[in-house]
């Protein structure tokens, strides 16, 4: 009997990374599964890949979006019949550099990414939520939730603001049978960060080992995150067991965070 | 198959309330647990209860005094042949009051009880642990090792203290395969709340049981106290495989009422 057993979870940026190993977790716990990704394609690997049969249905949509998000909130409920589980997850940093030399779009494409669409996508949800008394949000913000680092300035305002967001609103539906929280990892070696932190590792004028090797450094166990660490924090949150922790930025890095 | 099988567990204050929790949830997940506590009597029937046979066993002692910390480590490596995971879970507080007015006496005691417990147990923990490369320690914090009540001021000193020193000792063995990490738990409605509730609602000049609960848990978002369950499963995420990267950390279960 798993601990998610009648559920229906949606996991943005579901078909990698994060977001992959938290819906594989929570298939295996006995839920049904939205997995939501910008390719179609990568979504039917995805999907394949999973073997979760009716379990695990795929929805594209680019979350840096409102109308992809609140369409992919209510295409999880049209096709499952309801949410319990949002796991906000999708995001990374765009065009990372120094605060100087960052653009606009650098900056407004990295918060609609990572800060509006953990915003869209939990106001849509707490609209099922909260009439049903019952659900749970998860967001993926980040060790840079909680600290920042040169040249990720767009990515350390959105995951901060995330985690803002998570407190506020687990404040308003605490009573209501809905926990808010976020987990905060440290790096991880993702797809989006192999495709994002060469980037980032040049605007610091390092290599992309250094970059790895500098945020291994800065933790207790001098070697980075892995998804699976993640997405087990993530079941015990979705669970019953999880219903007294709310507004919690929970820290899986290894010994980074600073609090 | 537990997520836990194979582990010894020694676990202060274990007989009840949260330390019970731990325990039978370790039990669950396929350990063997080690439960300390200062009666006989509350030892034995806390056996009975669990009916684990040669898989629990008691070890008698006061998590306030040194040789009693040390001797429960000590004891559940001869016993059990090894320890994996150390919960230093009991604290708390005797005949506490505001600054002004708190008694030499009583500071030591909850010095003794909630810090330097946490301290003695951990070092001789880690003692055992770090030539093995693998080990667990988990802390029962609280809310209050992030927050600051009136009329605990010990209690509270003493938690903001576990919580560094946790933090300074993952540090130290985090290359080694041992975590170390606190839970900050909330307000619990365990069996020694129950029963020791009405009289401390009392003694703060509270009309009953239900207003103290209200009293500790207005601060929180979910407005009611939590569950010893939900503390129990945080720490078996920890102590087992999963909580691998997880440490110096502060785990809150306290629905939402620390700011950080």
């Amino acid at each position: 009997m798993g601990q998610l057993e009648g559920r229906v979870a949606c996991v943005t940026g579901g078909t990698r990374g994060v977001g992959r190993a938290a819906a594989e977790a929570f298939v295996r716990e006995g839920a049904r599964v939205v997995v939501n990704g910008r390719d179609a394609d990568k979504g039917a690997r995805a999907v394949d890949e999973m073997g979760g049969g009716d379990n695990v249905h795929f929805i594209a949509g680019d979350m840096s979006r409102r109308e992809d998000c609140d369409a992919l909130v209510q295409g999880t409920v049209d096709h499952f019949g309801r949410i319990d589980i949002l796991h906000a997850n999708a995001g990374g940093a765009v065009s990372p550099g120094p605060v100087a030399a960052m653009s606009d779009d650098a900056m407004a494409d990295t918060l609609a990414w990572n800060f509006w669409h953990t915003f869209w996508t939990m106001r849509a949800a707490l609209g099922h939520m909260i009439p049903q008394e019952s659900g749970r949000i998860l967001a993926t913000s980040s060790v840079e939730g909680k600290r920042g680092t040169p040249g990720l300035a767009n990515y350390v305002a959105a995951k901060h603001a995330i985690n803002g967001l998570v407190q506020t609103a687990a404040a308003e539906v605490g009573t209501l049978g809905i926990t808010v929280n976020a987990v905060c990892p440290g790096a991880m070696e993702t797809d989006a960060m192999t495709n994002d932190a060469p980037a980032a590792a040049e605007a610091m004028g390092m290599t992309y080992e250094d970059l790895k090797a500098m945020f291994s450094e800065a933790s207790a166990i001098k070697r980075l995150t892995e998804v699976e660490d993640v997405a087990e924090v993530l079941v015990l949150l979705a669970s019953d067991a999880g219903a007294g922790i709310t507004g919690s930025l929970i820290s899986i890095d290894g010994g980074t965070s600073p609090y | 198959m537990g997520k836990l099988d194979g582990k010894v567990a020694a676990i202060t204050g274990g007989t009840r309330s949260i330390g019970r929790g731990m325990a039978d949830a370790f039990l669950a997940e396929g350990a063997v647990v080690v439960v300390n506590g200062r009666s006989d009597e509350k030892g034995r029937r806390c056996l009975d209860e669990m009916g684990a046979g040669d898989n629990a066993v008691f070890c008698k002692g006061d998590a306030s005094v040194q040789a009693d910390v040390e001797g429960m480590v000590d004891f559940a490596v001869e016993h059990y042949g090894q320890l994996d995971i150390c919960c230093l879970n009991s604290g708390g507080v005797e005949n506490t009051a505001p600054v002004a007015m708190m008694t030499d006496e009583e500071w030591r005691l909850e010095m003794d009880w909630n810090l330097n417990q946490v301290f003695w147990g951990m070092r001789r923990a880690l003692q055992h642990m770090m030539p093995r490369e693998t080990g667990r320690i988990i802390v029962t914090s609280s809310v209050e090792g992030k927050l600051g009540k009136p009329g605990i001021p010990g209690y509270t000193a003493a938690k903001h203290a576990v919580n560094g020193l946790v933090k300074s000792a993952a540090h130290e063995v985090g290359t080694m395969g041992i975590t170390v990490n606190a839970i900050l738990p909330g307000l619990t409605e365990t069996d020694t709340l129950r029963e020791k509730g009405p009289g401390s609602a009392e003694a703060m000049g509270l009309e009953s049981y239900d207003a103290l609960v209200e009293l500790f848990t207005q601060g929180s978002a979910i407005k009611r106290p939590n569950r010893v369950s939900e503390v129990a499963a945080v720490a078996v995420l920890l102590a087992s495989a999963a909580g691998r990267n997880i440490t110096g950390a502060l785990f809150p279960v306290d629905g939402g009422t620390m700011p950080y």
